[in-house]
């Protein structure tokens, strides 16, 4: 079986500053795995080495997603695919009108599909009612898109993008971050309900509470640029007690 | 008569045809200004001297008119020039509280206009002697419909100088739309607008000029206690333009909202120019300024805001940004500030800049393609400008001039 997302020995720079220093990792259809690590561990790197961001180079190895190579196509050729990443601070885009942007979003996904476009009045059914899932008010649909959004609202609104584009891979680049517990269960339960066999994801974090929710089936952690340590979900819990200080001396 | 201290100088008293010929006389010495000129440092408009410009004089009579009005679905009252020549069936069927009449040599409103217009301005002096038609407009009470003032022709080898004297009574209330879109030589209208206590005026502008045109416009706002203006302009087209208004603010409690955006591509040349006069105490401005350049085009903006000593708790502000979407595109901005009064709120800022990247990340990073992704963005960046108009009427007008802008075609 073709893995659904691989990554195979992946170098990558910031400017001159080489930040991922050979991770490998493989993930199937259906799991959800996790990624910890401390603070300027490459986290965030990775997450948008993986998006195709312009200014993070790979200067070695590979990304396969469904076995082909994602390095020569931009960002919304890898979205169209299958690629979704839900940003740590998500973009405020002033006079860009939220339906309008989530349509063309969706459309651009299923043009390339070959399906027809999506009319208005279908697609504003839609969004509402997973919206009500997420605790979205119409009243934030119809504002410019994260404008004037609280950090919480910011990330389900992340998520309610994710609901509708139906990624195949997603990544969650500290999705909890800045989330109050209320907030927290909300964005998790979101993310719960899009766990599907033809589905995978990656779960980016710092902290152990996450994952309390979002229960992952493998734990990576992540240090200077590679991968130190793989397990299951009681890696975290491990992580949560004794730090990433032990981490590096088991790689 | 001699000898007599009570009786007047009636040699000071000028005819309106005196007025007009002091206005030669001036143009005559001073003519197009230069580079070395410093308000005319990026917009220079000396070349205009070796253009063999004609003042049309004669009415084709080839009514269009209405048409504009009718098309972006407003009923509105147009008044018609063509080549600068006034259509005078425009001066028809007005609805209530307009009162409108050909200016000829009307001695008062010369000289009204020649107060309230830009000093030193060529058009100010030119238009006023070369007037090739000149209306006085009177209003009186609420306007219920938009009057628009429709400049088009296909001369191309005239100059078009229509004078425009609007006179606002107290509390009165126009909606008025200017829209531009001839192909002549030089369209230079003049036009004062002259606001009483109270009164206010809710205007948009459009410059929609033939790709070959030089469109210079010279606007004289006064604004007495209380009344107020809301202004935007939207410049797409002509070869070379600018937009140079006069605002004075003289009465307490006056407020002026001036606000532009304009679009350029190919050679393109678009110049907004702007002087907020506060001379008396409690008055607020406010400018929006924004544009977009492709290609090899330039924009310029010069915003001068200017607080006499006695105009305590003035609120003046000015923000400029300018999108460059081309490497040879070319922004100048030169936003003053002259501030005599303590007592103050003033701020001001220029901007110029490309699109911001990370915000086309996140656009793609949703599968939207690269170009599409762009045109929002820029979309984006025109029309919440024009969301900041409270009168839907008139914001309707300009929505279309930028889509067919953003979409690539000439404006509608």
């Amino acid at each position: 079986m073709t893995a659904l997302l691989e990554i195979r020995d992946l170098h990558a720079s910031v400017g001159e500053t080489p930040i991922l220093k050979g991770i490998n990792l493989t993930i199937n259809a259906g799991e959800v795995h996790a990624i910890m690590g401390p603070n300027g561990s490459g986290k965030s790197t990775m997450s948008y080495v993986l998006a195709g961001r312009d200014g993070y180079e790979v200067t070695g190895g590979d990304i396969l997603m469904n076995g082909e190579s994602m390095l020569e196509m931009e960002p919304d050729e890898r979205a169209r695919a299958g690629m979704f990443l839900a940003f740590q601070y998500p973009v405020e885009l002033p006079g860009v009108g939220g339906m309008s942007f989530l349509r063309a979003a969706v459309n651009a996904r299923r043009v390339e599909a070959g399906e027809e476009e999506i009319d208005q009045l279908g697609f504003v059914k839609i969004v509402r009612e997973k919206a009500r899932l997420l605790g979205i008010s119409d009243e934030m649909l119809k504002r410019a898109v994260n404008v004037g959004f609280s950090g919480g609202e910011k990330k389900r609104y992340e998520i309610l993008q994710m609901a509708l584009l139906e990624p195949r891979m997603a990544v969650l680049d500290e999705t909890d971050s800045g989330l109050d517990v209320d907030a927290l269960r909300i964005v998790s339960e979101g993310v719960n309900l899009l766990r599907d066999p033809g589905r995978a994801m990656l779960v980016i974090t710092h902290y152990q509470r996450l994952l309390n929710h979002i229960v992952p089936d493998y734990v990576h952690i992540l240090a200077d640029g590679r991968v130190r340590k793989t397990g299951g979900k009681e890696l975290a819990l491990e992580v949560e007690e004794s730090g990433y200080a032990g981490i590096d001396d088991a790689a | 008569m001699p000898g007599s201290m009570t009786q007047p100088d009636m040699s000071a008293v000028m005819t309106g045809e005196g007025v007009r010929a002091e206005a030669l006389a001036r143009w005559q010495q001073d003519g197009w200004p230069g580079p070395r000129a410093e308000a005319w440092r990026f917009t220079p408009v000396d070349g205009l001297a070796a253009r063999d410009l004609v003042p049309a004089t004669v009415l084709a009579g080839v009514a269009s008119g209405p048409g504009t009005a009718a098309a972006a679905g407003i009923s509105a009252h147009v008044i018609r020039f063509e080549n600068g020549v006034l259509d005078p069936s425009g001066l028809a069927g007005l609805p209530a509280g307009l009162r409108v009449r050909e200016m000829a040599d009307d001695e008062q409103a010369l000289s009204r206009l020649q107060q309230i217009a830009p000093k030193g301005h060529p058009v100010s002096d030119l238009s006023l002697a070369a007037m090739t038609g000149g209306i006085v407009i009177d209003v009186d009470g609420t306007v219920p419909s938009p009057l628009m003032l429709l400049f088009e022709g296909g001369e191309t080898g005239a100059a078009a100088h229509p004078v425009i004297l609007i006179r606002l009574a107290p509390k009165a209330h126009l909606q008025l739309a200017e829209w531009h879109q001839s192909d002549v030589g030089l369209a230079a209208p003049l036009i004062g607008v002259d606001i009483a206590a109270g009164a206010r005026l809710e205007q948009v502008k459009v410059q929609a000029e033939g790709a070959a045109t030089t469109h210079l416009a010279a606007t004289g706002v006064a604004l007495a206690e209380g009344a107020s203006i809301a202004g935007f302009s939207l410049c797409t087209g002509g070869a070379l333009a600018r937009l140079e208004t006069h605002v004075a603010l003289v009465g307490s409690g006056a407020d002026c909202e001036l606000s532009a955006i304009y679009m350029g591509r190919g050679d393109q040349h678009q110049d907004i120019t702007t002087y907020m006069d506060h001379a008396v105490a409690e008055c607020t401005s406010n400018q929006i300024i924004r544009g977009v350049l492709d290609d090899s085009s330039r924009g310029v903006y010069q915003g001068r805001v200017h607080v006499a000593p006695d105009a305590q708790k003035t609120d003046g502000q000015q923000m400029a940004r300018a999108l460059l979407l081309s490497r040879k595109a070319e922004a100048d901005a030169k936003p003053e500030l002259e501030i005599y009064a303590d007592d103050v709120v003033c701020a001001h800022g220029a901007t110029v800049g490309e699109l911001d990247a990370t915000q086309l990340f996140y656009l793609t990073s949703r599968g939207i393609p690269y170009e599409t992704a762009r045109a929002m963005l820029i979309e984006a960046f025109l029309i919440d400008t024009i969301e900041t108009i409270e009168n839907e009427t008139l914001a309707g007008l300009l929505r279309p001039v930028a889509e067919a802008w953003l979409a690539g075609g000439k404006a509608a």
